[in-house]
């Protein structure tokens, strides 16, 4: 058994050790620009990927701001597609599970806003669909992919990739979560020191 | 109606090195950044109305872009064939001429709104594009891309031309602490000195095929990565250093880039402790910038508003920068349909 945590614990370490920092960095940059116009983050993934974006929103609209919630200060517009499990199934049953995230997406998507699409294959169709409505309006898009890459790499804007062999889905979704919560961290501190600049 | 932005920038080394009579003998290379000081573009449809408004600092309503006194209007619209049912309305956080690049902003703003009215959204580098073509190839400007990059794409970039024209753009990826600890050093002063600048640009390009001043210019554009390194590692007096480097490269292009006032001025930071400075923009007025330690920033503004005073600088001013990541952006889109007035 020891053995088994051990060798798990190593293949997230070195996943760690080789984190796209570049890339997380254009993440990080292209997030800031967002909130400098005010535009929404659209965040979305498959299965446990849907649970890291569900868990990142709450961070990003609540917990980045947690040291200054009196504050009037403007926040975050994060929001997880589809908003509503009823728009999933909605979508999915009418019209294909492919459109699950671009269909509500039509609904909100604008020029100012960000996508973060999250898919260990990177080659969901559903998520491509949602990433080439925003490609195709000119809306960055943040990519976070495991294994190869896939179609999600290619497209995105921030090409965070967690490289693996096909289907390890542990090691991969870990360092996507890991790589969420750096983000949530920065912009903790970020805002911390905004607010206490007096900005 | 359509509302677009742009931020204005600051241009820190290789300023010049983009003019097209340099880079295609050389590489040009510029470091900037964006800044958190915007200028405005919007687009409101009316179909109604068989004419063309433009409404900037005077209001112009016309039967055909060719009756347009704004040159880069009626160029744009020109171009872009468009003839009637709109007013063009602009605004800025900043006045013109202050070196911070606010023409070129606007032209980037245009051309991603009037691309916009059109039903075709651009990215960075097709608006930097459609800019500098309005600029450079339809009005014949004496100037370089630069600055239409600078603003397009937001952040900080290091801007390599290419002797094919083409044009890199490589983001400097800096974090919020490396972005406040130079904006904590740094100071900018609007001299209240604003001049055409195109007299000073036209010398400077006779001035590139002087052996001499070519060789300059090749200095100014290889000093990029030192300075990129500088930033990232955060040594502020080394930035500072090598502002004051370039500056003195640069004045030295063209004989009415600087002047007595501005030497004051700059000379006026120095004594009082930056560690160096230049002007921002193509020069002969604008805004001077200083990298100083923020312990010597209350001595430098008191000396340099009394040199001002003394040169009778009316408009002078400080100005508080702070940088941005965001590019040329659509902020508000609710052109609607056009079949709605159809």
């Amino acid at each position: 058994m020891k053995e088994f945590i051990k060798q798990f614990a190593d293949q997230v370490s070195a996943s760690l050790a080789q984190l796209p920092a570049e890339e997380i960095s254009r993440a990080i940059n292209i997030l800031e620009a967002a909130y400098e116009r005010d535009g929404r983050i659209y965040v979305f993934g498959n299965g446990g990927s849907l649970a890291i974006a569900t868990h990142w929103v709450s961070d990003f609209n609540k917990t980045v701001f947690s040291h200054h919630l009196d504050k009037n200060h403007r926040r975050f517009q994060a929001i997880r597609l589809p908003s509503t499990e009823s728009e999933i199934t909605a979508w999915a049953n009418d019209v294909g599970f492919d459109m699950i995230f671009a269909g509500p997406l039509k609904n909100y998507l604008q020029d100012a806003d960000v996508l973060i699409a999250i898919s260990s294959s990177g080659s969901s169709p559903n998520i491509i669909k949602a990433v080439e409505l925003a490609k195709e309006r000119k809306v960055p898009v943040i990519g976070l992919s495991g294994f190869d890459g896939g179609k999600l790499n290619e497209l995105s804007d921030a090409k965070i990739l967690v490289k693996t062999e096909k289907g390890q889905y542990e090691i991969v979704e870990s360092v996507h979560h890991t790589i969420m919560h750096l983000m949530t961290k920065y912009f903790k501190e970020y805002f911390d020191h905004m607010i206490t600049a007096g900005r | 109606m359509i509302v677009v932005r742009a931020p204005l920038r600051i241009s820190f080394v290789g300023g010049g090195t983009d003019l097209p009579d340099f880079y295609r003998r050389y590489p040009g290379q510029v470091i900037s950044s964006a800044i958190d000081k915007y200028v405005y573009v919007v687009i409101n449809r009316t179909p109604m109305i068989d004419k063309i408004s433009a409404r900037y600092s005077i209001s112009e309503t016309v039967d055909h872009p060719d009756a347009l006194r704004h040159s880069r209007i009626r160029e744009a619209l020109k171009h872009l064939g468009i003839k009637s049912g709109l007013e063009i309305a602009s605004f800025a956080n900043m006045p013109a001429k202050t070196g911070l690049g606010s023409s070129s902003s606007f032209s980037v703003a245009l051309m991603k709104a009037l691309h916009a009215f059109l039903g075709k959204k651009l990215d960075a580098r097709e608006s930097a594009e459609a800019a500098a073509y309005l600029e450079m190839e339809l009005l014949k400007e004496p100037i370089g891309p630069q600055d239409q990059y600078a603003s397009a794409f937001g952040g900080f970039n290091r801007i390599r031309f290419n002797s094919d024209d083409t044009v890199d753009v490589e983001p400097v990826l800096l974090d919020f602490k490396k972005r406040f600890l130079l904006e904590n050093h740094l100071l900018v002063f609007f001299t209240g000195l604003t001049r055409d600048t195109s007299s000073v640009l036209h010398e400077q390009k006779r001035n590139v095929n002087d052996d001499d001043k070519f060789e300059t210019m090749k200095q100014m554009a290889d000093s990029v990565p030192q300075f990129v390194s500088y930033l990232e590692n955060g040594q502020m007096q080394k930035m500072g250093e090598m502002l004051h480097e370039g500056w003195q490269r640069k004045r030295s292009l063209a004989s009415n880039l600087s002047n007595a006032v501005i030497d004051n001025l700059y000379s006026t930071g120095l004594k009082n402790g930056a560690w160096g400075g230049k002007l921002l923009g193509a020069g002969a007025g604008g805004c001077l910038m200083f990298i100083a330690p923020p312990g010597s920033h209350p001595a430098i503004r008191l000396a340099m508003k009394k040199t001002a005073e003394q040169n009778r600088l009316n408009e002078f001013r400080e100005i508080p920068v702070h940088f941005v990541q965001s590019g040329a952006e659509i902020l508000y889109h609710g052109d609607g349909q056009p079949s709605a007035f159809a």
